[in-house]
């Protein structure tokens, strides 16, 4: 085949996904970057290492960390699936065939159906980066004879269950009866590190992936499919089939691969969801007009998205003259309840905080980080928790969790601004937000109950004529329970 | 020996390049291990300087002789070394000479002493559950045991092996962990009861109860445990100076019977009026402790609540409860009690108090205090007690140590302390459970040391076991006693 036209065509694939993170779903990279927290320590490193598939984690959280901006995102996602592609098309020529252009689009499946599969926004990037270190495995393993029976254990540690992938291929391509010994050798060594170093997780998880999927007790069937596809087109592409008119053929097969990819995609990225996320992620960058044009073509009727646009109609100076015009769900969509859940209150929080209720803010950003379900940290939610701390005046927790961010790389030089104002009231005071902060919070001391919540606005406005925000929102409160209670 | 201390000196600073300026101070060490009285075999007390002193020479001598000498970031003691030296100087003091180099210069310290108990603390180590000490949610959670005399740290259990199941507090008959129970929340939720070696799924909840029982005491001869049910809830206030208050809804107290998985159900204490919480029986097994208090609204009173300590007589034949009597009438002066732990040699009994409720570790004001209870005098344990919250304690097996928790490092962040007591009652300054490297460890550690208690030997828990019973649903219905 023309290497031009394979540099090419995976050139194409690569602008094709930066494309579509870039400006088509932008906002599931902020969610994948706000939903861990990656530190430069060795102990952060060790506790990757200490669960099987830990290295390929430890490796995607290392990168998804650069989704902090967009184009860094989209970037790494579009290399990701570029290498994939060609890592399959390298373990397939290395199978020995002359003439492989016939079936050289198949090599596009595996990268396509990951970026169909991206589309629930809880497929961890550990998953693609284990397949792709797995299939750069395929052509190293098939020569590698006995020196297997260290790497097929090894590889299992570093990259979790993906490792079946090169040692299928191996089985498969050198047809040989001792490369069958591999697989029970995979079976074997897999299972004694299971109970030897990871039996506080059930079998289950360990042996299809513990960290390729965020939520605990799930696991969609794309997780598995995936890895078979790919071996299948290693193999299939490896075969060598001539095809009388590869041109035709191969045209045909772009046009299904981007037709497929197409529905996929569309079937895959829930729109609601997908809403939901940009409307969190135009709000974290202060994008709040952006919001309310999105919403005004379509909004979810879910209250996340009724707290996000009426947050963002009140930073426009619109909360009480537009509240109709868009999506209501009573006063639960004003502010938002607890909800255990790692999105739902992120808004709610932001307002609170503005409002002058560093507490709630507080327990919900509280809540919303222990919500992460793998159980990682969020350098958003805890920036947060630090400022909430700060605003209280306790300095010592304050500076365990901006000493924390300071091993970050993205938070880091935010961190240690406030480490250096801490416990200088002077400093503190002079930062506008902690002042305004301090100046409308509470002067009294009371129980917070969330029915009551209006009476807690009406309060705050009592006690600081200057925070119009909670003078907003209780007649907006008001309001929506008018409405609620005609309806 | 005191007459070599300035030729070591000499040598220490010959040994150290450049000048070495001398200060009258104690050094400002973390954890403060100054003046502290530690058991023989303990952990190595591993201490850091602060973190602009790149280099850390520490020299300690026992009174009794022995020596180690350390360098390096910190203060890092090798263990086989630390424990001959302090069985070494049992009954006996360590002296420890720091020097620290910031900037290129050495300075040293006044030296200092740790004082090393003749009394043995014979416990295998201590457990305790791990949790971010936050509000409604957590993402992990999990039991451990830790080797009191080394740094191993294992997991008895964790929350990724049971996803959605919350656990409660690991609860052995007086550190014997051979006998423990605990209970799980969640779907799947059942309190795990394990006897040599046996587990037992129970569910507690019945028709006549309000839920499954939650903070449990064994009796000493591990036929009976009384356990206060109690819907747990959390409120939150608006000021600077805290952030959570949890409260019952309802409290009451029963007594489960391990031979017919049956409880007593006594309707004194399971009025609507009344909480019942925190039962402890004594090491007779005559006597059960628990607090109890007047029911308000809530959480718009929550602050009204306060318990008094109880006690009342046990038949440990039919599980029946006696005449009820108040032993401190705490509401009356405007304080609460919570958790009376009796020592296991029966001289003692140690209880938080604070200013309402039931759940000290949120009020900064919460202290330890302790009763006699051959004189029945009570008294605050100033040689413990912190301006932060001191609550959840526990007994050593032979009731001349006790653990407990404090938010003192930081206000939120709950650490297990460990202190002695002599036969007067007078206790030692405690000192933090040792790190191999305590402030790393420490001030980078996201979660809290909740319910620790000690234990005698290893817990020996079959993991594989218990996640195929707990998605079995397999249950024992526990019933009422008639």
């Amino acid at each position: 085949m023309n290497k031009r036209y394979g540099i090419l065509t995976s050139s194409l694939l690569g602008l094709a996904v930066f494309a579509f993170w870039m400006w088509g779903y932008p906002q599931a990279l902020s969610y994948q970057e706000q939903n861990q927290l990656f530190l430069f320590t060795w102990d952060y490193l060790l506790e990757r290492l200490s669960l099987p598939g830990g290295f390929a984690d430890w490796l995607s959280e290392f990168l998804v960390q650069f989704f902090y901006y967009r184009w860094a995102g989209a970037l790494i996602l579009a290399l990701l699936a570029v290498l994939l592609q060609r890592l399959v098309w390298r373990a397939a020529r290395k199978t020995g065939s002359e003439d492989r252009r016939s079936l050289y689009a198949l090599s596009f499946v595996p990268s396509l159906l990951m970026l169909v599969y991206q589309g629930d926004v809880e497929v961890l990037l550990s998953y693609p980066v284990a397949l792709i270190l797995a299939t750069a495995l395929c052509p190293l393993m098939a020569r590698a004879r006995w020196h297997n029976l260290w790497i097929i254990p090894l590889g299992w540690w570093l990259v979790g269950p993906a490792i079946a992938v090169p040692v299928l291929y191996t089985v498969i391509r050198n047809r040989k009866g001792a490369d069958l010994l591999m697989l029970g050798w995979l079976v074997l060594t897999a299972f004694l590190e299971y109970r030897l170093l990871a039996s506080q997780y059930p079998a289950r998880d360990a042996f299809l992936g513990i960290n390729y999927y965020r939520l605990v007790e799930s696991l969609p069937a794309l997780q598995v499919i995936i890895p078979a596809v790919t071996l299948t087109v290693i193999l299939l592409c490896g075969l060598g089939i001539r095809l009388r008119h590869p041109g035709v053929w191969g045209g045909l097969a772009a046009i299904l691969l981007i037709l497929g990819t197409w529905i996929g995609v569309h079937y895959s990225y829930g729109k609601d969801t997908h809403e939901t996320l940009a409307y969190d992620w135009l709000i974290r960058n202060g994008r709040y007009a952006d919001v309310l044009e999105r919403a005004a073509k379509y909004q979810p009727n879910n209250p996340v998205s009724a707290c996000s646009v009426n947050f963002c109609l009140f930073t426009q100076g619109q909360l009480n003259t537009r509240l109709t015009e868009f999506y209501q769900c009573g006063t639960g969509g004003l502010v938002l309840p607890s909800i255990r859940d790692n999105l739902s209150d992120v808004t709610s929080a932001e307002l609170l905080w503005m409002m002058g209720m560093p507490n709630i803010t507080l327990q919900y950003c509280f809540d919303l980080q222990e919500s992460i379900q793998n159980g990682r940290k969020s350098g958003r939610f805890m920036s947060r928790i630090a400022e909430c701390n700060i605003v209280n005046g306790w300095y010592d927790r304050a500076e365990k969790y901006l000493d924390i961010l300071e091993h970050s790389l993205f938070y880091r030089k935010w961190a240690k601004e406030r480490n250096y104002m801490i416990r200088d009231e002077v400093r503190v005071a002079a930062d506008p937000v902690y002042s305004y902060i301090r100046s409308v919070r509470f002067k009294e001391d009371f129980i917070t109950v969330y029915s009551s919540l209006d009476l807690m606005m009406a309060v705050l406005y009592n006690q600081n004529k200057n925070n119009f925000m909670a003078a907003e929102y209780y007649q907006a409160w008001q309001r929506l329970k008018t409405l609620e209670d005609v309806q | 020996m005191k007459r070599w201390i300035p030729l070591f000196t000499a040598l220490l600073l010959a040994a150290c390049s450049g000048s070495t300026s001398f200060v009258e101070e104690l050094p400002n060490i973390y954890p403060d291990y100054i003046g502290v009285t530690v058991p023989a075999g303990i952990a190595p007390l591993n201490f850091n300087l602060p973190e602009d002193y790149d280099r850390v020479f520490v020299r300690v001598t026992g009174d009794n002789g022995g020596e180690i000498k350390v360098r390096g970031r910190w203060a890092d003691f090798p263990v086989r070394k630390w424990h001959e030296l302090t069985e070494r100087n049992a009954g006996a003091a360590l002296h420890f000479t720091v020097l620290g180099r910031k900037n290129g210069l050495w300075k040293q310290w006044r030296d200092f002493i740790v004082y090393v108990s003749d009394v043995p603390l014979d416990d295998y180590g201590v457990t305790y559950r791990k949790i971010a000490p936050g509000y409604t949610t957590y993402s992990t959670i999990g039991i451990y045991q830790r080797d009191i005399h080394t740094f191993l740290e294992e997991p008895i259990i964790e929350s990724t092996l049971t996803p959605g199941q919350c656990m409660n507090c690991h609860t052995a008959n007086a550190t014997d962990p051979s006998q423990f129970l605990f209970h799980l929340r969640g779907r799947h939720g059942a309190t795990l009861i394990q006897k040599d070696g046996v587990r037992e799924w129970v569910t507690t909840k019945t028709d006549s109860t309000l839920g499954n029982v939650a903070y449990c005491y064994w009796h000493p001869e591990g036929r009976w445990f009384a356990g206060s049910i109690n819907p747990v809830r959390q409120c939150f206030w608006t000021g600077d100076q805290r952030t959570i208050e949890v409260f019952d809804l309802a409290s009451d107290l029963v007594i489960m019977d391990m031979n017919d998985h049956s409880l007593v159900v006594d309707p004194r204490f399971t009025t609507t009026d009344y909480l019942e919480s925190s039962p402890a029986f004594t090491p007779d097994g005559k006597t059960l402790y628990f607090c109890k208090a007047k029911a308000f609204e809530v959480p718009r009173f929550v602050d009204s609540i306060r318990y008094d300590l109880m006690r009342t007589s046990f038949d440990d034949q039919t599980g029946a409860l006696g005449d009820i009597e108040t032993v401190i009438p705490a509401s009356r002066e405007g304080h609460s009690i919570a958790f009376p732990r009796p020592s296991y040699d029966g001289r003692w009994l140690m209880y938080n108090q604070a200013d309402f409720g039931v759940f000290p570790i949120s009020h900064k004001e919460a202290d330890l205090w302790l009763m006699d209870l051959q004189t029945g005098e009570s008294r605050p344990i100033d040689e413990v007690n912190s301006p932060f919250s001191e609550s959840f304690h526990n007994w050593s097996g032979n009731s001349r140590w006790f653990l407990f928790s404090s938010r003192r490092e930081d206000g939120l962040y709950v650490q297990i302390w460990i202190a002695s007591i002599d036969e007067n009652g007078h206790c030692t300054k405690p000192f933090v459970l040792p790190q191999k490297n305590p402030h790393k460890y420490y001030h980078s550690t996201l979660y809290s040391f909740n319910a620790p208690d000690f234990t005698r030997e290893r817990v020996r828990f079959d993991t594989r076991g218990v996640y195929r019973e707990v998605f079995s649903d397999e249950r024992i219905q526990a019933t009422v006693k008639q």
